[in-house]
């Protein structure tokens, strides 16, 4: 499911909406924390006020366990998700000079605007300083570029850094913020000379926070390994109850009927065949997926996004079986596969047969279609009727990511 | 000292575990859509490249930190998730701050300086923001925020690098915030 813009899920004009939403609760929360004050700021590096370290580490780990529960669930694909490059030296110089940045300014970039929008003048100067800032490094981007491009390690993991599975980090994580807060409560009491509270290790301003986020990680900690089917997949007993009763069949006698009747043609016709096993023939307006590109993300959305009746072909149905296991595990809809494959196919429509003895009605009005058909099919009336034009999609173009976030922050 | 445009008492500050949790939401919805996290610095760097490329396009040509962004002809460093997302900002915490009744104009500083030194010491700490968050590859949002989040090692470096830097040179600025 998400990422969303990655996956091409969403257009460009309406990512740029989701930004500014997105925007709208940024800029909400950090102004109702309490981050548009930087004296309030500025207190976390003399211990009267540590509501930066507060909410920045409520922050940082309500989202880290949100990723990973969301990952658990399938709901978001971890490889699509950004990581970002560590350029070791680049971010120690970096960091330190942000560092001096903070203390003598009092801001970072996205509070200083927080707090210019609302009027605060020394915020204003900060953001103009922020892009005097920036101007100097491309003034001398050349003369920092080894620097900043230098020292690349890769887009490592932090607990891959430090030699620990991911679940244990974030426990041990969840620790150390937690025993944060509780001993940065004891400095700013005593900074602010408040008087000893009765609450000593659980005051309750606290306590939600550490139930919600210890119990959280524990049970990051003790989840079964195997994460569930995600949650657009079908699990495996339907699809075994569906291929045992060959539900996912669909009669060649339906496609070939509207083959003849293109207004009514409500079919999407999916040629699975292997690269070099493909045959020349083709129904109109059919798609070929090769069997090994079935996983390709744009194929996958296209699948999915059509309204279509889907109908996978082969030579004989074996492959596209194969395939309707794997598309349907994935969550494609209104999937079928053609009974019989193109050899049945060919062999009902395209093969002279005697005549049988009468049957019943229906049976009797199926040879018929089946005789007008081989006669269209043969004389080459299928082309005439059906109207060939070029499939908008027998091309796939891959989709771009988009440049989302370019130069980082 | 302040000078509201409403005349309530401003409201207290939210709770800074459910500013942050509320935080972290809005930080996994940034995931969930882009796949990449929040951030602040990323449209200072638009405003800068889009400015000079609109002053000097000659100048932009001839740096390689903007010739990328104006190779095409057809990029648009404004129209940018980074910088929606920062408009969204900037329209959010209007709201809140009209809301709780803290807009207005101030100067919040330490009580041992005055409101002069204070704007110096804002546009100096701002020139060394924006030319560190260069270097970091993004600010306290985009690389120590959400690099924490997704758990890079780079988000965690970010982090300390800055906010142990601070620790260190905080004593020799103290007179700036402290009696």
């Amino acid at each position: 499911m998400g990422p969303l813009i990655p996956q091409g899920l969403i257009n460009a004009d309406l990512s740029l909406f989701f930004a500014f939403v997105i925007g709208l609760g940024f800029g909400y929360v950090l102004e109702q924390g309490g981050f548009s004050n930087s004296q309030k700021l500025a207190g976390v590096f003399y211990g009267y006020d540590f509501v930066v370290l507060r909410v920045f580490f409520t922050a940082a780990i309500t989202a880290a366990l949100g990723l990973i529960l969301l990952q658990y669930m399938g709901w978001i694909e971890h490889g699509l998700i950004y990581i970002n490059p560590s350029f070791l030296w680049s971010i120690i110089v970096g960091g330190a000079i942000m560092g001096v940045g903070f203390i003598l300014g009092g801001f970072c970039p996205g509070t200083s605007f927080v707090a210019a929008i609302i009027g605060k003048i020394d915020a204003m100067f900060f953001v103009i300083g922020l892009l005097v800032g920036v101007f100097i490094f491309g003034s001398f981007y050349e003369t920092f570029q080894p620097l900043y491009t230098g020292s690349f390690l890769g887009n490592i993991l932090v607990y891959d850094s430090l030699g620990m599975s991911r679940e244990v980090f974030v426990l041990v994580l969840v620790i150390i913020a937690l025993t944060a807060f509780i001993i940065t409560r004891k400095i700013e009491d005593s900074i602010n000379g408040i008087a000893h509270d009765p609450h000593f290790l659980f005051h309750p301003s606290y306590r939600t926070p550490f139930l919600l986020m210890l119990g959280t990680a524990m049970l990051i900690v003790f989840l079964p390994a195997a994460p569930r089917a995600k949650w657009y997949q079908k699990d495996s007993q339907t699809l075994l109850n569906t291929v045992a009763a060959g539900k996912h069949y669909t009669d060649a006698d339906e496609l070939a009927f509207k083959l003849l009747n293109p207004k009514s043609n409500d079919l999407l016709l999916v040629d699975v065949m292997k690269e070099p096993d493909r045959s020349g023939f083709r129904f109109p307006e059919a798609i070929r997926i090769p069997f090994s590109d079935l996983l390709n993300p744009s194929y996958k959305k296209l699948l999915k996004e059509s309204d279509k009746k889907i109908i996978l072909y082969s030579y004989s149905s074996s492959l596209s079986d194969q395939a309707w296991l794997l598309l349907s595990r994935e969550g494609v809809q209104n999937l079928f596969v053609l009974k019989g494959g193109l050899n049945g196919f060919f062999e009902t429509y395209f093969t002279d047969k005697p005549h049988a003895t009468p049957k019943d009605e229906m049976q009797q009005f199926r040879d018929r279609f089946i005789e007008e058909a081989h006669t269209a099919f043969k004389t080459g009336q299928a082309a005439e009727k059906a109207i060939i034009k070029k499939s908008p999609v027998t091309t796939i173009v891959e989709i771009e990511a988009p440049p989302a976030g370019q130069g980082g922050c | 000292m302040l000078k509201t445009f409403s005349m309530e008492r401003p409201k207290s500050y939210m709770n800074p575990y459910l500013a942050g949790f509320l935080l972290g939401l809005v930080l996994l919805a940034a995931f969930f859509v882009t796949g990449r996290g929040l951030g602040a610095s990323g449209a200072v760097k638009s405003v800068v490249i889009q400015t000079v490329g609109s002053v000097s396009p000659a100048y932009a040509a001839d740096n390689p930190f903007y010739e990328s962004y104006f190779a095409e002809g057809t990029s648009r460093p404004m129209r940018n998730w980074l910088v929606f997302l920062a408009i969204g900002v900037l329209v959010g915490a209007l709201y809140s701050g009209f809301m709780s009744g803290r807009a207005g104009f101030a100067i919040d500083k330490g009580p041992r300086i005055t409101k002069t030194t204070r704007l110096i010491f804002a546009f100096a700490g701002g020139i060394l923001f924006g030319l560190g968050s260069q270097f970091g590859r993004g600010c306290t949002s985009g690389a120590a925020l959400s690099g924490m989040a997704v758990l890079s090692t780079a988000g965690f470096l970010t982090m300390i690098a800055i906010f142990g830097t601070g620790f260190i040179v905080a004593y020799f600025f103290r007179k700036l915030w402290i009696r």
